[in-house]
């Protein structure tokens, strides 16, 4: 057993490599949360429409994709998306895109991440847009609003500012999760982990010396914990500021999410 | 797409399934115990009179619940058995997921805890009952029964992180079920949504399990 720890920090381009994955993983999380909230904000509304019919199957859509584990709908998308549009993607991706971007996966990658959270985002929207249409939705329709009108001029602009912290908490998750497309070979900080861990004259980073897994992973662990805890507080502060400047309505929490439920503020 | 193909894939592979979903559920209660005690204990660190305590608490729970499940995973499994810990896979996994959901459960219980209002700890405690008494028989009591809706959100969760274990151990789990199914007959959609079904039947029977518990049981805050 070596006494130095952490050795291979040093060696040729392997912090680099890696941290270059890492900025990868926050890139997808980014983009998938933007796609996502637009799609969820779209499945918020159409599960709040009047009509049953569309309400109901809109309902099943949104229950059945956040109920599903996110690793099933990514392992069914690389499997299941057909090759040409694999092809077309590659083909078509732009210069600019990260190096992660160009594998033709990646279009499975995101499908499989907008999937699943723009239902976990439609979800929370619709238990923030229903607590507050109680009082406020109300006392709009009293004013002789639409369903429509009330639900453009009151209660989006108040419901999507409340609901911030929860998106933020969300967000976390995603970021969290975006490690789980490494399973499909993307290149982002998990798969270089591995890569890294390959001893001997390393074919990807010309580093000789072994990298241990456990010092590789908890290094890569930390990096995710620093970001995630600065998330995590920024949530709080908004919740508890939201919460003195509504006074004090809550928003129902939605359920079936572990940092959802790690969001209250006790 | 002919209904009784689709059914075919089940009925042909009904030892399998069955033995996937099986596995899927046991990796979920052993790491359910595992949260539940581990996170009672966190719990208590945070909410202890002792400043150090609370420290070490506040680090586990900002540690494993901002970490990925999948990083967590490699850690025990494949980073320990590195360094020359003979773990195996399916106690590695579902240690992993155990004390990753420890945090979310500390964090609910202190909560909980904190929902108890501080007149009754006072009063208790001049009543001459000690700290630890004062937890056992007043607070704990009263916590869990505030805290019956979120640990059911964190079963669920755990269902759904289940399958991450799977695929980091490599463990014939209900996922894995569905791969190996899908490799030899390439029915690719028909065969997720079996094993879809699965995890459905099981976030399914959770959340109605919390429902009837929530009826009976929960104290609203």
């Amino acid at each position: 057993m070596p006494l130095a720890f952490f050795d291979w920090i040093g060696e040729n381009r392997n912090l680099r490599f890696m941290f270059e994955g890492f900025l990868t993983n926050i890139e997808i999380a980014l983009i998938a949360m933007v796609l996502a909230f637009v799609l969820g904000l779209a499945l918020a509304l159409v599960r709040l429409t009047r009509n049953r019919v569309v309400s109901t199957l809109g309902g099943a859509w949104i229950d059945a994709f956040r109920n599903l584990p996110l690793i099933l709908l990514i392992l069914f998308m690389a499997l299941y998306l057909p090759p040409s549009w694999r092809d077309f993607w590659t083909d078509n991706v732009p210069g600019w895109a990260p190096e992660a971007f160009e594998s033709g996966l990646i279009l499975g990658a995101f499908l499989a991440l907008i999937l699943y959270n723009s239902a976990v985002l439609a979800e929370i929207m619709r238990a923030g847009i229903q607590s507050l249409a109680r009082g406020q939705g109300e006392a709009a329709s009293a004013l002789g609003m639409s369903y429509t009108q009330s639900l453009r001029h009151v209660i989006l602009p108040q419901g999507l500012r409340r609901m911030v912290p929860a998106l933020v908490s969300q967000l976390i998750t995603l970021n969290k999760d975006t490690t789980l497309v490494s399973i499909i070979g993307i290149q982002e900080v998990v798969r270089r982990g591995r890569q890294v861990v390959a001893s001997g004259g390393n074919p990807f980073t010309g580093s000789t010396v072994e990298a241990p897994i456990l010092e590789v992973f908890i290094l890569l662990g930390v990096w995710f914990v620093i970001v995630n805890y600065a998330l995590s507080r920024l949530s709080r502060r908004l919740e508890i500021r939201e919460r003195k400047r509504s006074g004090g309505v809550k928003l129902e929490r939605v359920k079936g999410l572990e940092d959802q439920v790690a969001a209250d503020p006790a | 797409m002919p209904v009784t193909a689709f059914i075919d894939i089940l009925t042909d592979n009904l030892g399998e399934w069955s033995s996937g979903f099986w596995l899927t559920t046991r990796i979920v209660v052993f790491a359910f115990v595992i949260a539940m005690v581990t996170g009672t204990l966190i719990a208590a660190f945070r909410v202890a009179p002792s400043k150090w305590l609370q420290r070490v608490g506040g680090v586990y729970v900002e540690f494993f619940r901002n970490i990925p499940l999948l990083v967590l995973a490699y850690i025990v499994f494949l980073g320990l058995r590195d360094s020359g810990v003979k773990i195996d896979g399916l106690l590695a996994g579902t240690l992993a997921l155990g004390l990753y959901t420890a945090a979310y459960i500390a964090e609910s219980l202190r909560s909980g805890v904190f929902s108890v209002s501080k007149g009754q700890i006072e009063a208790s405690l001049s009543l001459g009952l000690r700290y630890g008494e004062t937890m056992r028989r007043i607070i704990l009591p009263q916590a869990f029964r505030t805290v019956i809706s979120p640990i059911g959100s964190l079963i669920i969760a755990m269902i759904k992180n289940s399958a991450v274990i799977g695929v980091a151990v490599a463990v014939t789990d209900l996922l894995k079920t569905g791969r190996l199914i899908q490799s030899r007959n390439f029915q690719t959609l028909e065969t997720f949504i079996w094993a879809g079904i699965g995890y459905l039947i099981l976030t399914g029977l959770v959340t109605l399990a919390i429902r009837m518990l929530e009826n009976r049981y929960a104290i609203k805050r």
